[in-house]
């Protein structure tokens, strides 16, 4: 597709840049790839001043100032929150329950973050509804996130519970491959219904068990995933459409039709 | 003496109780100080047009406060707000429903534009759907925008032909 189909010709279409995955284990990564970073400058820097220092003294010149060991600076008041060892019992009640299916659980500005295998989220949704300990018996929200830069997943799809009993919350999160079907979770919280097909009509992950996987938001003849970081802003070819040619009184799409789009695309995803 | 009276005073008497016009402009003045808008609101443009029409602003004052609930009634579309292209064929069929002569405000940036919502999904300006005859720029315009708006709008009703109007069926009986 060219910009000039997409609507645009005067900008291009790049893709956005994507934040990584939060999370204690990647947060971590992070910060030793950083404290290297900085070791290496600073060894740079040593090497460098011993260098100048030989050559200064053969030419017998005076020694060049000694560099100083930068010291990193306190924190202000804006801190950014960063993600800590799980406290909260609820999540490790999960983590005992559920052993290796909770794959990573982190606590981040206090809330409470839990990521489950992708085959045992049903399992996981229902006991955090059921159990008497847990009691979460809201699904707040659901949403999905596209992970188009990660090498082993390409979307995650995220639960938030709350228990109005308890006044807690709850965020749940899976990853999930390209054209993985998950487990609807109207099987346990009927509300999911349109979350979930909000998330078809935005990212195209199919729901199994799902009562009604429709488009929900977009038309029905609408092409591909608009929340997909890889779709134009200007869409693919709907500003061509120029409702004014048709004069007959009924709304045709005459000119994407014309463009080659059939009418509806509710194809699944292939996972190459 | 009172013949010579009522040979001055009839035609002064005449001038008083007739007014000589065109069939054209009291059919335009008819139409500019009576005309029905529907109700019909996208966005947050329509608060401030259910304000024009609230006792602050008064829209009625104008012969417009009557916010009809059917397209077949009215004689105006305001166009309050984002046009989407899931909305579009539907506000369409609501301008074709609506019986001649009619007129159409775009109220707003989006309306008239697309405004911010410069994405896939948004119609960049109604005008792409239907003809607008009066755009209101900003976001939201305050209701004094719209009467102002509105306003025009009976200028150019009063000013327009219907020589103008129906030169096409004209020129098809012509020819």
């Amino acid at each position: 597709m060219t910009n000039e189909a997409q609507g645009r010709p005067d900008r291009a279409v790049e893709m956005p840049k994507t934040v990584p995955l939060p999370g204690l284990e990647a947060y971590r990564a992070d910060q030793q790839a950083c404290a290297a970073a900085e070791e290496a400058k600073w060894q740079k820097q040593l090497s460098d001043y011993e260098a100048a220092k030989a050559k200064a003294e053969a030419e017998g010149k005076d020694a060049p100032k000694a560099p100083v060991k930068p010291v990193a600076k306190p924190e202000g008041d804006l801190k950014a929150p960063v993600p800590t060892e799980a406290q909260d019992p609820d999540l490790l009640r999960l983590k005992d329950v559920f052993g290796e299916a909770v794959e990573e659980f982190f606590e981040q500005a206090g809330e409470c973050t839990a990521q489950i295998a992708r085959d045992r989220i049903l399992e996981v949704l229902r006991f955090c509804r059921q159990d008497p300990s847990m009691r979460f018996e809201m699904l707040a929200d659901e949403t999905a996130t596209h992970y188009p830069a990660a090498s082993d997943f390409a979307f995650s799809v995220v639960y938030h519970l709350a228990s109005l009993s308890r006044s807690k919350r709850l965020r749940l999160r899976v990853l999930l491959p390209e054209g993985f079907e998950l487990e609807s979770a109207t099987q346990v919280h009927r509300g999911a219904n349109w979350f979930e097909r909000e998330i078809f009509d935005m990212f195209g992950i199919r729901f199994l068990n799902h009562p009604d996987l429709t488009r929900i938001l977009c038309p029905e003849d609408w092409e591909a995933f608009p929340l997909r970081k890889e779709y134009p802003v200007a869409g693919l070819g709907q500003r061509d459409i120029d409702f004014r040619e048709d004069r007959s009184g009924r709304l045709t799409r005459r000119a994407q039709e014309q463009a080659g789009h059939s009418a509806i695309n509710l194809k699944i995803p292939t996972a190459d | 003496m009172a013949v010579n009276a009522s040979a001055v005073q009839g035609p002064t008497l005449l001038e008083n109780i007739l007014i000589t016009t065109k069939v054209e402009k009291v059919i335009n003045w008819s139409r500019a100080t009576s005309v029905w808008p529907m109700t019909f609101g996208l966005a947050c443009c329509a608060i401030e047009m259910m304000a024009a029409g609230a006792s602050r602003f008064d829209f009625d004052r104008l012969g417009a406060g009557i916010f009809r609930a059917s397209p077949r009634q009215s004689d105006l579309m305001i166009v309050a707000g984002t046009v989407s292209y899931k909305m579009a064929p539907i506000i369409k069929q609501l301008y074709e429903q609506m019986p001649e002569p009619k007129w159409v405000i775009a109220m707003g940036a989006c309306a008239t534009s697309g405004g911010p919502f410069d994405s896939y999904h948004t119609i960049q300006g109604v005008d792409k759907i239907v003809p607008v005859d009066i755009f209101i720029p900003g976001c939201p315009p305050r209701p004094e925008a719209l009467i102002h708006a509105f306003m025009k709008l009976q200028d150019k009703i009063m000013s327009g032909s219907m020589a103008d109007r129906y030169r096409d069926v004209f020129e098809a009986v012509e020819g």
